[in-house]
């Protein structure tokens, strides 16, 4: 299964968000519990770790972009190999994570 | 052009005119490690050192005070009031000593401040989130600005920090969560440029600020129905920049005033005041808060000042008046 790894929209204010490094590269395993990406709000700055395992397959944006809440960062799939959809935006399944704010 | 957060483009401003300027220095709360309420100053304590960015206590009497103190000393101190409403207590010496200085004197001293205060409402209730401007824009020898991009933040706090005079900058807590273009070319804007946001030939919309943001919104929704305003940001209230907003008040006849605080007494009713002596026929009406505090539940605070669609139907309003009274004629 394709799965959407979502900017959350539950970030108080935040309208806009600039996404600041990648922990993953296109192709990677992801271990559940393993960092995934670290973007900056005009507040904080928030760490996003995957909970479950997948291949992180396509990212959107790169370091520096912008991003808004609720954006689709990046696909992974449950098995590597999986065909992605052509269309971006394709509805896919929300990846589970959990965020941590500094 | 970069996109910056709105905090990031006024500590780019004051970084680049702390390195050109020595004698400018940072006086307020929270502002030295803790890198300020909205990280605007994160950064700088580190770089420019304790003597240049100096916490202070909760005192903004006393703040502002030691702002014109230093400013008629020689030094061009800028002074951080987290929210607007605290202004009120450091009145006295901004009013009665920064601004008239130069005048008491004869032209022989000055008080080259400025006071940066966050207006709005977000959530603050009663006496945090008032929007004040008119009080100041009513002292003679205080400048007002009141950025409402992160463009804009920039280049106003740059011409700020090297005015002549005492200076209030008046940010919103709504703009900080909003990136923005900055030049990567240091471009100040001088004092009394008004912007014009959006072109249109029905009406004009006048406003400020996060009023300005709102103001664009209802521009979209009323662009839909076919009528096409103009749209006017300020950004800086006094001086006033009558001639862009006359310019564009004789082009569409219409002019609607739109302030995030009371109209009484308010930016609208001067605005419109002084248009109609420069353009005689023109049929204005304002917006504004209602008569009460803002208060601190979201859905009074909602109800209490404009949103995009309120904007929208003063438009309409003003509009179909016009349309009605040329018809009885």
């Amino acid at each position: 299964m394709i799965r959407g790894l979502v900017i959350p929209k539950e970030l108080g204010e935040a309208i806009e968000v600039r996404l600041l490094q990648w922990y993953k590269a296109e192709g990677d395993h992801v271990a559940a519990d393993e960092a995934l990406l670290e973007f900056e709000t005009d507040k904080a700055i928030v760490l996003v770790t995957a909970k479950q395992a997948g291949a992180l397959r396509r990212c959107f944006f790169a370091a520096g972009d912008w991003m808004k809440p609720g954006d689709v960062a990046a696909w992974l799939s449950d098995e590597p190999d999986e065909p992605l959809p052509a269309e971006r935006s394709a509805p896919a399944e929300a990846l589970l994570v959990t965020f941590d704010t500094t | 052009m970069s996109r910056l957060f709105f905090r990031e483009a006024l500590g780019r401003a004051m970084a680049e005119e702390m390195d050109r300027d020595p004698r400018v220095i940072l006086l307020g709360q929270d502002i030295a490690a803790h890198g300020g309420s909205y990280a605007e100053t994160r950064g700088l304590f580190e770089r420019f050192g304790p003597s240049r960015v100096r916490n202070t206590p909760v005192a903004e009497a006393a703040t502002v005070g030691l702002a014109a103190g230093a400013a008629a000393a020689g030094l061009r101190p800028l002074a951080f009031i987290t929210y607007l409403d605290f202004v009120m207590l450091g009145l006295d010496a901004l009013v009665n000593y920064a601004a008239k200085l130069r005048f008491k004197s004869a032209g022989q001293l000055t008080a080259p401040m400025v006071v940066k205060a966050t207006a709005g409402a977000k959530g603050q209730g009663p006496t945090h989130a008032q929007s004040l401007e008119p009080w100041l824009m009513n002292v003679p020898g205080l400048t007002v600005l009141a950025p409402s991009t992160a463009g804009d933040a920039y280049g106003l706090l740059k011409t700020a920090l090297r005015a002549p005079g005492p200076v209030v900058f008046v940010d919103h807590k709504k703009l900080f969560p909003r990136g923005g273009e900055v030049p990567d070319k240091e471009e100040l804007i001088p004092v009394g440029s008004a912007a014009v946001r959006r072109e249109g030939r029905h009406l004009t919309l006048v406003s400020h600020s996060y009023m300005s943001v709102l103001a664009l919104e209802a521009a979209e929704m009323l662009a839909a129905e076919g009528i096409e305003a103009e749209v006017i940001d300020l950004r800086s209230l006094w001086p006033i920049d009558w001639e862009t907003l006359a310019a564009s008040a004789r082009r569409t006849g219409h002019a609607l005033f739109v302030e995030e605080g009371q109209v009484v007494c308010g930016v609208g009713a001067e605005l419109a005041f002084g248009l109609r002596e420069r353009v005689p026929n023109l049929r204005v009406d304002r917006l504004g808060a209602r008569r009460a505090p803002v208060a601190p539940s979201p859905v009074l605070e909602a109800f209490t000042i404009p949103d995009a669609q309120g904007i929208a139907r003063s438009a309409r309003r003003l509009l179909a008046k016009a349309t009605q009274e040329e018809g009885d004629r």
